[in-house]
């Protein structure tokens, strides 16, 4: 544990100071637009060198390493991301048309200050509930690492690192967004 | 080669009844294009598959590329049986049924590794990576004869081949040679793993399972007619043309043993989509590694779909994977595992040819990983119909009704086409979904004659 947080301290991100809150609101707000199925409002949170990926996970033992590979199921730049979105709002993405009810749960949620000056390192764990037309629940669940990027009074997303739990991803496919 | 030799399985047909006393030649009959949703989402077709396909098919493990080095090894399964690919200290690659001797156990627990043995967690039997059994825990209690370790090896398949890096195996030790069984094949898996002096697998598949049988994903790798539809989505993003034809310009071919492939042109003069996306820095080497005919066939054509039967694809494919690259070409490999009637397991692998530049690596995975596998643009929209495929045939009284597959069905065959094979032209038809079916209700046709043997 690190020393407890001056949370009248305005440079600092720990939990319980303003930055920290400020941060919790803005996961929590992008994961209601995705589940409210608003793609486009959610795609202008990103920054346009955005790297967006999700690696494999392989199941291995604790000495070989963490079982991530480098094949991805996402490997996203901004033009990708923007032409996921493009399809999400046309009327045949058939994966996503009629869509997928999801519920996006944000937790865990720990800031650092980032690589860059204004940016911040911040990791959440990620439980998604989808449900799709007349079927029962699947879950995503996981941890995100992102840089998220001071603009003004907001934050852009300039990284985000999707690892998720499963090796075999149980759930049909992956045509909802993380 | 006689085609006859080739055939594992059944060499004479059987009536086979199901327990509602239908037989499966009334209900599949394939020379009509009529297939039954029977045999889709139920579980007693499911149970005959098992021991019918996948006890005695060639089926396919993996790449030599993922397993370089000895010792290295990766689980795979076939059907329900677990399997471990491993490449021996003696460099041999061997399969084996990842099970221990002794009480069954799996005895590899992670989907990788490289090992000198491969050792059991419950009683402590450990094995040599070339399958032997090199001791046990409490040797000293075993009275003699009791524990004859000569003969408690590793279960292997019973035939293992390797084809341009391809590696198959099969439980029927009365199958033919893997060489004999790929047959006219060969000459098309020469062009697609072969055409720059090879191709490697890069990193690890993509799995994931589907609620829906084996049967519409396999059928829906050798047709081009569902991709306007299907992927509709694409059109406006540009990443399709606007033409409901325009995958229609290329040749079904049906090859012996229930292989099939397609061969599609892309639109003409656009380079892109020439040589199947491969780039023309590349290109000099095809008269290395394929006949002129081959390197005509390759160059001349965007997209090569092949089936080896049952459950394994090749997909080299060009496209965009976002609508601000170029598109170039990949190369994709799908295999189906069937884990119940209805519930299917996914591998998607990736592979480049071995002398690709970085840039050409990264392009075209780029648009593989965009476009396909579980989150692929294309291919997301394709299970979502394998699903309701499938949930739309467990129902009695949909299990009464056929599917349609009759285009083309008085379709003549192309005698210009270069290559082995029956090639019908026009790539949208289901003549291949038809010789497939054909091969199925063969294989489907006769139990299992040699099931069961010790090795």
């Amino acid at each position: 544990m690190s020393e407890p947080a001056d949370i009248m301290d305005e440079s600092s991100c720990d939990p319980g100071t303003r930055l920290y809150g400020r941060i919790a609101e803005f996961l929590y707000r992008e994961a209601d637009l995705l589940d409210s199925h608003r793609y486009a409002d959610w795609f202008a949170l990103f920054a346009p060198d955005i790297r967006y990926d999700m690696p494999v996970r392989i199941n291995e033992f604790r000495a070989r390493g963490d079982g991530f590979r480098d094949i991805a199921f996402f490997d996203e730049n901004y033009a990708s991301l923007r032409t996921r979105v493009k399809r999400l709002e046309t009327d045949s993405a058939w994966a996503e048309s009629p869509p997928s009810r999801t519920r996006h749960f944000v937790s865990n949620i720990l800031a650092s200050p980032g690589p860059q000056a204004g940016e911040f390192a911040v990791q959440s764990s990620f439980m998604i509930t989808r449900t799709r037309s007349d079927q029962g629940y699947q879950l995503f669940t996981g941890k995100r690492e992102d840089v998220l990027r001071s603009e003004g009074e907001h934050f852009k997303i300039a990284r985000r690192h999707i690892l998720v739990d499963q090796t075999v991803i149980t759930n049909t496919n992956l045509s909802i967004l993380f | 080669m006689p085609a006859s030799k080739a055939r594992p399985g059944p060499t004479k047909s059987t009536f086979t009844c199901l327990s509602n006393g239908e037989r499966l030649e009334t209900i599949v009959r394939p020379q009509e294009g009529l297939i039954s949703r029977r045999i889709f989402a139920d579980p007693e077709i499911y149970e005959m598959e098992q021991d019918r396909i996948f006890a005695r098919a060639w089926f396919f493990l993996g790449h030599e590329s993922e397993i370089p080095k000895n010792g290295d090894l990766v689980t795979r399964s076939c059907g329900r049986d677990p399997i471990v690919l491993v490449r021996g200290d003696d460099g041999i690659i061997r399969a084996f049924l990842n099970s221990c001797r002794h009480r069954g156990t799996r005895l590899c627990r992670t989907d990788r590794d490289n090992a000198h043995f491969l050792r059991c967690p419950y009683h402590g039997w450990s094995y040599r990576n070339t399958g032997e059994l090199a001791s046990a825990m409490g040797e000293s209690h075993y009275g003699p004869g009791e524990l004859e370790k000569d003969k408690l090896g590793l279960i292997a398949v019973a035939r293992l081949g390797v084809y341009r890096g391809l590696i198959f195996g099969t439980w029927d030790g009365s199958a033919p040679s893997l060489e004999d069984w790929l047959g006219e094949s060969r000459w098309y898996i020469d062009i697609i793993f072969g055409r720059t002096g090879g191709v490697e697998i890069v990193g690890v598949p993509q799995i994931w399972d589907v609620d829906c049988s084996w049967k519409f994903a396999t059928d829906n790798f050798t047709d081009n007619y569902h991709v306007f539809s299907t992927h509709q989505s694409l059109v406006p993003l540009g990443l399709l043309p606007n033409d409901p034809d325009f995958a229609c310009h290329g040749h079904m071919v049906t090859l012996g043993n229930g292989h099939i492939l397609h061969f599609v042109k892309g639109p003409p003069g656009v380079e892109e989509f020439e040589a199947m996306g491969v780039p023309k820095t590349l290109w000099p080497k095809f008269a290395d590694h394929l006949s002129p005919s081959q390197a005509d066939l390759f160059t001349g054509h965007c997209i090569s779909v092949g089936t080896l039967w049952p459950n394994f694809h090749w997909m080299q494919l060009v496209s965009a994977g976002d609508m601000e690259s170029k598109p170039i070409g990949f190369l994709n490999l799908r295999l189906e595992i069937p884990l119940t009637a209805t519930r299917t397991r996914m591998y998607s692998w990736f592979a480049i040819d071995v002398s690709a530049s970085s840039e050409y690596r990264t392009a075209s995975y780029e648009a593989y990983v965009r476009t396909f596998g579980p989150a692929g643009i294309y291919d997301q929209d394709d299970m979502q119909n394998w699903e309701d495929c499938t949930s739309a045939s467990i129902g009695p009284a949909a299990k009464r009704y056929t599917m349609h597959h009759k285009m083309g069905l008085h379709r003549q065959r192309d005698p210009n086409w270069p290559g082995p094979g029956v090639a019908y032209a026009d790539s949208y038809g289901e003549l291949t979904q038809r010789a497939w079916y054909g091969e199925w209700l063969r294989m489907m046709s006769a139990p299992f004659a040699n099931g069961g043997q010790s090795p």
